[in-house]
């Protein structure tokens, strides 16, 4: 008996010393004192990638051949230059974007939502580039979305990343299904699409095949063009560049979500949208499987190869005939990380996707958006009829009425994939209404912007 | 026994139908696969034009020879030490029975119901500070940690049950600790180290969250980790998914089926010291 | 497999207080205290791995968690408010829950099946259609976890195989996309989970029975026992240790899922598949909240251990 209670005594001591040797090799001191350096940019002369070989480590996303057609370009015309490209979908980039940037810092990445990214030190502050390749002459409005300040708050503040074009997103529809039902020229109000989607309904056709699966919620798209027809675009982009008091959850917004929940309970939407990926979309879309589609012109290219006239483009419609319009713009944000190996090269081959004339061909056939760059840059030809044209013509319209937005997934880092997506899954399975999806997003946002 | 014929026809309709359940899926992912890339098939439907080629693509697009590499010397790296160690500490817990042999044991077992994702987050950081994140070291060090708890406890099992008679023998014939160790202990433990390392074999193939968050290259991960990999790049063609699938799986099944006797003992001995 | 505790089958705590050898003589105890010397340094390399790999992450964990900190500037004190956060919030607690309620679909529905079916092909366990079984359900059992994921997302899907057997069978009505809906997207991810692990279970308590001494069936018979008391009286006290090992591997393989649910719905529709596994990952990798993170992870092997402990006990009762 009493061998068997020293046994257990001596057990607890020695476990107990096995324990205090494991505190004492785990740090004391608060976690992460020891910062990252801020690598500052000095610049001689004029940025290059030199001579020598230079392999760029780039990180691009799955799916869009854009970014390795320019590499594929780049390589070509500066053939000392070759990429080491890692691909993932836009969702796991999302996810590893932080590890990524601090922890094996590639020289130019696709980037998600930037505010953490920069205001945490992960990105290189590009305006020294900015200056050296006179991109700051450049229409200001192109590079405001990729400015942030070091509150994380967007829209002003140092360049953290640039575009490889600029993309905007509207409604596709399948030019032989509208004629079906009657449709022979986009609407012109909200209550025309309302007819249309109806009709469609009736007729047997799948109205909309949107992508709501996964971490991805595609139910954004539409909702975002709602709250332009319904609201000022300013608003929501206050919202999103983060600038104080910014609420979500106003009246005009509350009426764009009410608006979606209507077209989800009339059945507007396919029935397993909770489980549609995005290239599920895209198949169902090509394959006349559904007359509607909420997406953005990268996909212009791909349609005009896959559907040639068989598919046209309109921007969400104002409320009322002529009213304001708005639509989601914005660049695809390529950044570099702020202990990138080859951060000039990077930035030279930034600067070359917006001034070559072979790049800026290949991004608008290939990519289906407009390039950055100088307001009188060159624009390739473009067939008549095409929806690369048509998407072309609605994003001058958009610059025209000052309508662009930042896409609402781009306000924090985190908001996308935690809170929009839930909700709006939510919202499609009735677990959800237009006034609480508003409300819950509202208050993870300001969670995570306090942080 | 007393059996009746109509209990034995159950049985067998029972065990076709679970043997059904399990195959069906693989079955129909290898279907699947042949469908053109980039479709959505529906159901299991055989294509009219069966797209082998697939294989051939997913084989280049997975880079499956440098995956197979990238896993095998994962598997050097764990194994062979993860099974010394134990195998040592073991017989130092289990047959020589040190003051306090208890305590460390219970330190051990503390270690046994641990799941890895309660610990992933700080050894991360403990990782790169190490600076060897994203390379093959950031998977095999932590993993012959994380495998110690079970691997002692089950070699320690192990020598416990070798009968004391035949050590006091030998030890009465003057056997140094090391012969008894080595002469008499290890040739009885072969079944249970040779168990022990196609375990940790497994596991070490499927460890996944460790792969995915410690190392960004797939080239560099375990086959689970390349998978998910995989599955983030590839995973909205089905059809090709399914391939890739498939091909990633197949060095597991080969070598489960081998040794499927072995790995169906393994599992069961584990039970019987219970 | 995420964990080794999640398939190895526990061995035993028992056989640890035997009683030593009788007291040595002087000579022997000199060899005593050198062979002690050799026997620690034989456990150092083992415990110097598991103590650096395993044992300060968990101490470095608790540590994080009482801090607010993003992984990258400097942490502050938060005191106790990761924890609340994780006791209070609804998504951190619905993802316990869940977790919760995979215990239903990974252990005692697979557990459940084995029971029954094991008990049926009991009387034929010796056949080699039985021998070709064993290795077939086992195939899940080795195959990684995400692979499982990958092959049941797509037969679970609008077009999978799945709806595909229930329009054939004249259940249009109940087809769906199992995965994206919210009222079948936990129980979904556990068919895929009670895939993995019946096959396992399976395979032990066959093996289990079939160590039961044939007389005692016999002798029931005779006693006039039917095949339901004979179950109860004979069978299920005779695997009483196989199921404890089933229910413990299963049990923990439920609570700390990750790999299954990481591929096939990554938490979603909404947060109705959203595991502690998962949202451990989130947390620390994707919305860098070390510190609630480090707090998930704490609750998350405490849970473990509260679950597992009891049920060592109830299961395997005294046995030594």
């Amino acid at each position: 008996m009493s061998r068997i209670r020293k046994t257990r005594r001596r057990a607890l001591a020695v476990s107990g010393v096995a324990f205090s040797a494991a505190v004492a090799l785990a740090a004391c001191a608060p976690p992460g004192s020891d910062g990252a350096d801020d690598a500052s940019t000095r610049l001689t002369g004029d940025p290059t990638c030199g001579e020598d070989a230079v392999v760029l480590d780039a990180y691009f996303e799955t799916g869009f051949p854009l970014p390795g057609a320019l590499a594929e370009e780049f390589t070509r015309q500066y053939p000392n230059v070759t990429f080491d490209i890692r691909e993932d979908q836009f969702a796991v980039i999302t996810q590893n974007a932080p590890r990524t940037l601090q922890d094996s810092p590639p020289d130019l990445m696709r980037l998600p939502q930037m505010s953490e990214l920069a205001s945490d030190g992960l990105l290189l502050d590009l305006d020294p580039y900015a200056e050296a390749f006179g991109w700051d002459a450049w229409p200001a409005s192109q590079l405001e979305q990729m400015r942030v300040d070091e509150d994380g708050s967007r829209g002003d503040g140092p360049l953290y990343a640039m575009g490889l074009g600029y993309s905007m997103t509207g409604v596709f529809y399948n030019k032989e299904l509208a004629a079906q039902i009657g449709m022979t020229e986009p609407p012109a109000t909200l209550a025309e699409l309302d007819g249309y989607l109806a009709a469609a309904r009736d007729a047997g056709i799948t109205p909309v095949s949107q992508f709501n699966g996964g971490a991805t919620g595609g139910l954004a798209f539409p909702l975002q063009a709602l709250m332009a027809s319904y609201g000022d675009t300013a608003a929501v982009n206050d919202w999103i560049y983060q600038k104080p008091g910014a609420d979500i959850d106003t009246p005009e917004n509350l009426a764009a979500a009410e608006h979606l929940a209507g077209w989800i309970d009339e059945g507007y939407f396919a029935d397993d949208v909770n489980s549609i990926d995005y290239a599920q979309m895209m198949s169902r879309f090509i394959d006349g499987e559904s007359l509607f589609m909420f997406n953005g012109d990268w996909e212009s290219g791909n349609l005009d190869a896959q559907m040639p006239g068989g598919a046209g483009f309109f921007l969400m419609p104002p409320i009322e005939a002529g009213g304001a319009i708005g639509a989601m713009s914005a660049p695809a944000t390529y950044g570099i990380a702020a202990t990138a190996e080859h951060a000039e090269c990077a930035a030279f081959f930034l600067n070359w996707a917006a001034t070559d004339e072979e790049a800026r061909t290949i991004e608008v056939e290939t990519g289906g958006s407009h390039p950055m760059g100088p307001a009188d840059g060159v624009m390739p030809e473009v067939a008549e009829g095409s929806v690369t044209a048509a998407t072309l013509a609605a994003g001058a319209a958009i610059s025209e009425a000052d309508g662009a937005m930042d896409f609402i997934a781009n306000a924090t880092g985190a908001i996308y994939a935690q809170s929009w997506t839930p909700n709006l899954q939510k919202l499609v399975a009735g677990e959800q209404t237009p006034a609480g999806l508003l409300e819950s997003v509202q208050a993870d946002y300001e969670s995570q912007v306090g942080d | 026994m007393i059996v009746s014929r109509r209990e034995k026809i159950i049985g067998r309709v029972i065990l076709v139908v679970l043997m059904l359940v399990t195959v069906l899926p693989f079955a129909s992912i290898f279907v699947t696969a042949l469908h053109e890339p980039g479709s959505y098939p529906r159901g299991i439907e055989w294509p009219e034009a069966p797209h082998w080629e697939n294989f051939a693509l997913a084989f280049q697009s997975a880079d499956m020879f440098r995956l197979l590499g990238s896993s095998v010397l994962i598997e050097l790296g764990v194994v062979p030490a993860a099974v010394l160690l134990a195998t040592l500490a073991g017989f130092g817990l289990g047959h020589l029975r040190p003051p306090g042999a208890r305590a460390l044991f219970v330190v051990f077992i503390l270690g046994l119901t641990l799941p890895f994702e309660g610990i992933i987050t700080p050894l991360y950081f403990q990782i790169r500070d190490l600076g060897i994140l994203n390379t093959r070291w950031a998977i095999i060090l932590p993993l012959i940690g994380l495998f110690m708890p079970f691997a002692v406890i089950w070699m320690r099992a192990n020598f416990a049950t070798i009968p004391k008679e035949l050590s006091e023998a030998a030890r009465v014939d003057g056997a140094t600790t090391w012969h008894l160790f080595w002469r008499i202990h290890i040739p009885l433990s072969v079944p249970a180290i040779s168990s022990l390392a196609i375990l940790l074999f497994l596991w070490t193939w499927n460890q996944f969250l460790l792969a995915i968050v410690l190392v960004a290259d797939p080239a560099q991960r375990t086959m689970a980790g390349a998978l998910g990999a995989f599955q983030g790049r590839y995973g909205t063609d089905i059809p090709l998914l399914c391939a890739g699938s498939l091909l990633i799986l197949t060095p597991t099944l080969i070598v489960f089926l081998v040794f499927q006797r072995k790995f169906v003992s393994a599992l069961l001995q584990g039970s019987l010291k219970g | 497999m995420p964990t080794p505790a999640s398939t190895a089958p526990t061995p035993g705590l028992g056989g640890a207080a035997r009683s030593r050898p009788p007291a040595p003589g002087r000579r022997a105890r000199r060899r005593r205290a050198g062979g002690h010397l050799l026997a620690y340094a034989l456990v150092a390399p083992a415990a110097l791995f598991y103590a650096f790999f395993v044992l300060r992450p968990i101490v470095a964990s608790a540590q994080y968690s009482f801090y607010d900190w993003n992984g990258v500037t400097t942490a502050t004190w938060a005191g106790f408010d990761n924890y609340v956060a994780v006791l209070s919030e609804p998504k951190l607690v619905g993802a316990i829950l869940n977790a919760f309620e995979l215990i239903l679909y990974f252990s005692i529905v697979p557990v459940g099946i084995a029971l029954f079916a094991a008990n049926l092909i009991r009387s034929i366990a010796a056949s080699r259609l039985a021998a070709a079984a064993r290795t077939v359900l086992f195939i899940p059992q080795v195959i990684p976890l995400v692979a499982a994921g990958i092959i049941w997302s797509w037969q679970l899907s609008s077009d999978g195989l799945v709806n595909q057997v229930l329009r054939a069978a004249g259940l249009d009505a109940v087809t769906r996309a199992w995965l994206g809906d919210f009222d079948t997207a936990l129980p979904a991810v556990g068919v895929i989970g009670a895939w993995v692990q019946t096959g396992l279970c399976l395979v032990l308590i066959l093996a289990g029975m079939t160590r039961i001494d044939a007389s005692l069936y016999e002798a029931a018979r005779i006693d006039g026992a039917g095949p339901v008391r004979e179950f109860f009286s004979i069978t299920l006290p005779g695997v009483r240790q196989e199921i404890a090992v089933c229910v413990t591997v299963t049990v923990i393989s439920a609570l700390a899922s990750f790999d299954i649910i990481y591929v096939a719905t990554q938490g979603g529709p909404g947060d109705s598949t959203l595991v502690p596994g998962l949202q451990i990952f989130y947390l620390a990798f994707f919305e860098r909240e070390i510190g609630t993170a480090s707090a998930f992870s704490i609750v998350l092997m405490a849970l473990v251990i509260a679950v597992v402990l009891p049920l060592q006990r109830l299961l395997r009762g005294s046995e030594s």
